[in-house]
């Protein structure tokens, strides 16, 4: 390496190197913090084996969504981790519960046909008596068979008989027992529940009615429940079927406004919601749909109710344009809404419920931790001491040993310090990787690698300068020869960080990858730095004479006396 | 200073070799209690493993762990253990709670500890994840060992390969063991420092590795395998010597501030499994590996045909292992790379003065 060469490498690389953490780090780009050093919430769940890679997938983005509708959470980290498990990481979150609620609870999406709604707001439909008298019950032989129903079920909706069909048993008449217990004044008293629907006792089962609201408090999608809006849709309670389509039945929704100028030259029309379903999706909402379209215009069982998490979302009513004999085929439909900015904002709401709203899996939540801002912030201390300190030591040994080498070594250790931060900086800036203490720890252990690369070239500098080289041809054979084991042991290192960071969970994941960046920018440093540094450091009046001189670090006289 | 100058001129002439069976013995012996420990003693395996719930509290006005412990009991939730850690938190560690009774552990802790609730450290561990960790961690190592000896077989030759993994077992069986020994508790961090000391044992050992092949392709034909493990061992003797302290003093570091300025107890054990594993490195893949790779390359047709070449020749070879359990030879000072071989060199790649 020539002077000139090893002047304009080097000067390259620590312009690049420092000015490009000078630039980092003053432009607030600093590494983001994990958990474990700034205090957090982090929980790992489990899903059943066997879930569909695209469903966890799903998953993680409707975390996300909630997560953020929490707000104030910095750069949440979802991931799925190996086949079934999904890890969330939230920084900076104190908030226990609301974080668990959010990641952790199975919102289940479905779509109900409406069998009757309250003629009274906040009143079920359960206290007016029995259910409706003409049992519209032409499903409860589709929905059983739903795929190689498609021909069947056409013949039982044929025209306006359905309504009448009361193919099935009639339910009411075997419950028998509340007509044996007419001397209790039960307000309950002699209502005749939906088949498999029951009163809520002290031990609440799946899709039991509360006695006092008479709202179905655990709906089960296989039985009938009676359903709320909720006090912002006026606290209508519906009487809903069973479900019939599915969250995971959806592929999509988007709210959209449809319309066009009218012939006066206004613009007219609505928002409205697209929903798209999968193929199976939208065979089901045909069927469906065939069915509500046999009610009449403005009878409550042509609408279907949207459901989220046991609260009526919306409920939508077929439209008079539909055909009762084949529903709303194509695999799409549109919901209408108006055109006002309240329907704006419903619309767009609704789609971000029909998308994000359900889990599409049933997770089990298996790990659950919080770490305390202070814990975090003295792990951080800790492992800052420690580096510093141990930093610290490495210099003075190197320079006590290598002497003028040394002193390299010790700006070399300068340069992959400022290397990692702006590295660390910018993956957290760009990709939201954050640092860890095991993290932390892998710099640490990195230090100690890096020493060795130097270690490693200065001993062959050594070893050459003894078989009688000139240090300047010392200087270019040793690096020749050391590079290639620095590479060989690197790649080993290299090999085990990829493959922890696939491979592993959590933790040991951030570990890998502080290791994995730390075995490039040591090659880096090798190549562009310690390589340059040393040729010059050798041709000044360092390289020889002295005993702080790279010939004194040999141990040998000065060359010419020898 | 003679020894202390050789070593600095890396003029060292230790029969590593020779002196095999000695280390093989305390390699045996150190495998032998370790496995006992392991066997006997078991390791602590901590919550993430086991599953659990753990809530660990700073602890400023010193309350005692009695007092602590007698709040635990008084909860009803299946006991628990109560620790102080680092001299300035404590810490309590019982079964899988739910969050209710989680919730009136740290409150009840929070109001007796005088911190507030928020300021707990909670882990609560399924049993099943800690299995799904170690079975992810098991198959990460796996695949790692075998794409390592891979790469070691193809850049170096597989019998270097087959004696680093020998020495790796050798050195996480005795990471290990100083775990089961100690009691220290097992955490994904031990985990972490496990792998390192995979890592970080086969590095150091290829580089060793690398050296004698090096040594083999200069002057493989005139001496004997066993010479040139010697003669490489005392090349990178310094190197190891220096590498080994660049690396242990961070780690020291880490021991020393964790355990003792701050009472992380996270970095102390994770910094003990590193310091024992890169210490145990280092003598391995000096002691252990090269010795291994020497007997098994000494029993190669070629190396015997070498070796029989130079006996016959009765060569004075500087790096002839004794074959005895004597160290010789730090006063052989000066024949620095004379090449004490009497025909005139061949093969020689370098020219030497």
């Amino acid at each position: 390496m020539t002077r000139r060469s090893a002047l304009i490498t080097l000067g390259m690389t620590l312009a690049v190197v420092y000015g490009g953490m000078a630039l980092t780090q003053l432009g607030g780009v600093r590494p983001l913090l994990g958990l474990d050093l700034q205090g957090g919430f982090s929980v790992v769940l489990e899903a059943e084996e066997g879930t569909d890679p695209e469903v966890l997938d799903q998953a993680v983005e409707i975390m996300r969504r909630r997560i953020e509708a929490l707000g104030g959470v910095q750069e949440p980290e979802i991931a799925v981790v190996g086949d079934s498990t999904v890890e969330v990481q939230l920084p900076g979150v104190t908030d226990r519960d609301r974080a668990l609620e959010a990641v952790g609870t199975t919102g289940s999406l479905e779509f109900r046909p409406v069998r009757q709604v309250s003629p009274i707001p906040g009143v079920s439909p359960v206290f007016f008596g029995a259910t409706p008298t003409p049992e519209p019950e032409p499903d409860t032989t589709t929905t059983t068979v739903p795929s190689v129903g498609g021909t069947t079920s056409t013949t039982a909706g044929e025209g306006t008989a359905s309504t009448t069909t009361t193919t099935t048993v009639p339910e009411g008449s075997t419950t028998t027992e509340p007509s044996t217990t007419t001397t209790t004044l039960d307000p309950t008293e002699g209502i005749v529940l939906p088949a498999g629907v029951t009163w809520c006792d002290e031990v609440e089962q799946a899709g039991c009615v509360d006695r006092e609201s008479g709202l179905t408090v655990d709906p089960d999608p296989t039985l009938d429940a009676f359903l709320t809006t909720g006090p912002a849709g006026g606290d209508i309670i519906y009487h809903t079927a069973p479900a019939r389509i599915l969250g995971s039945d959806l592929e999509g929704a988007q709210a959209q406004f449809s319309g066009g100028t009218s012939g006066s030259g206004n613009v007219v029309g609505s928002w409205v919601v697209v929903l798209d379903f999968t193929a199976e999706g939208g065979d089901k909402f045909a069927e469906v749909t065939r069915e509500l379209a046999n009610y009449a215009i403005g009878d409550p069982r042509r609408q279907f109710a949207i459901v989220l998490d046991g609260e009526v979302q919306s409920a939508p009513q077929v439209s008079p344009e539909v055909d009762p004999n084949t529903g709303i085929t194509g695999g799409s439909a549109i919901i209408t809404l108006g055109s006002s900015a309240d329907q704006e904002e419903e619309a767009r709401s609704l789609s971000v419920v029909l998308r994000y709203g359900a889990l599409p899996a049933a997770f089990e939540i298996s790990t659950v931790q919080s770490v305390s801002a202070t814990l975090g912030s003295d792990s951080l201390r800790a492992g800052l001491i420690a580096g510093f300190g141990g930093l610290a030591l490495v210099a003075m040994a190197m320079i006590l040993y290598y002497r003028a080498l040394g002193l390299v070594n010790v700006i070399g250790l300068t340069v992959f310090g400022s290397l990692m931060l702006m590295v660390f900086s910018l993956l957290g800036e760009w990709q939201g990787v954050t640092l860890t203490l095991a993290g932390v720890a892998g710099v640490i252990v990195a230090v100690g690698i890096t020493s060795d690369s130097y270690v490693v070239y200065f001993e062959r500098i050594k070893e050459e300068v003894h078989r009688g080289r000139s240090l300047r041809s010392a200087i270019d054979h040793a690096f020749s020869r050391s590079i290639r084991t620095i590479l060989t042991a690197d790649t080993v290192s290299f090999t085990g960080a990829v493959l922890l960071f696939f491979l592993a969970v959590g933790s040991v994941k951030g570990f890998a990858l502080a290791l994995l960046i730390a075995t490039v920018c040591d090659v880096l440093v090798a190549v562009f730095f310690t390589r340059p540094a040393v040729a010059l450091v050798a041709m000044s009046r360092l390289g020889d004479g002295g005993r702080f001189s790279v010939r004194g670090a040999t141990g040998l006289p000065p060359e010419g006396t020898s | 200073m003679s020894v202390w100058r050789d070593l600095y001129r890396g003029d060292t002439r230790f029969d590593f070799f020779g002196n095999r069976r000695r280390w093989f013995t305390i390699s045996g012996v150190i495998v032998a209690v370790s496995l006992f420990a392991l066997v006997f003693l078991r390791l602590d395996l901590g919550v993430d493993f086991e599953g659990g719930t753990l809530v660990e509290f700073e602890n400023p006005n010193a309350v005692s762990v009695t007092a602590v412990r007698s709040i635990v009991d008084g909860l009803d939730i299946g006991g628990g253990r109560v620790q102080e850690v680092g001299g300035q938190g404590i810490r309590v560690q019982t079964a899988q709670l739910d969050p209710a009774d989680e919730d009136r552990l740290v409150d009840a802790l929070a109001a007796l500890l005088g911190e507030a609730p928020e300021d707990a450290s909670r882990l609560s561990v399924g049993p099943t994840f800690g299995s799904q960790v170690a079975e992810s961690a098991l198959r990460a190592l796996i695949v790692f060992l075998i794409v390592v000896a891979l790469f070691m077989a193809w850049r170096l030759e597989w019998k270097m390969a087959g004696a680093a993994l020998i020495a790796l077992a050798h050195d996480l069986i005795f990471t290990a063991g100083i775990y089961a020994l100690v009691g220290f508790e097992v955490s994904p961090a031990t985990v972490i420092a496990i792998l390192t000391i995979l890592g970080y044992s086969l590095y150091d050992t290829v580089v060793v590795f690398d050296k004698i092949q090096e040594n083999v392709r200069e002057r493989g034909d005139r001496h004997a395998f066993g010479s040139i493990v010697n003669l490489s061992m005392n090349q990178v003797l310094m190197r190891s010597i220096n590498t080994s302290l660049t690396t242990l003093i961070p780690i020291s570091s880490l021991l020393f501030v964790g355990s003792f300025l701050l009472g992380a107890t996270t970095l102390r054990e994770f910094a003990l499994a590193l310091f024992v594993g890169v210490a145990t490195g280092t003598y391995s893949s000096i002691f252990l590996a090269a010795p291994i790779l020497g007997v098994w390359k000494e029993g190669e047709e070629h190396w015997i045909k070498v070796r029989r070449r130079v006996e016959r020749k009765g060569a004075e070879d500087d790096f002839a292992p004794t074959h005895g359990a004597t160290v010789p030879a730090a006063s052989m000072v000066g024949a620095t790379g004379s090449g004490a071989v009497p025909r005139p060199p061949r093969k020689r790649r370098k020219h030497r003065r």
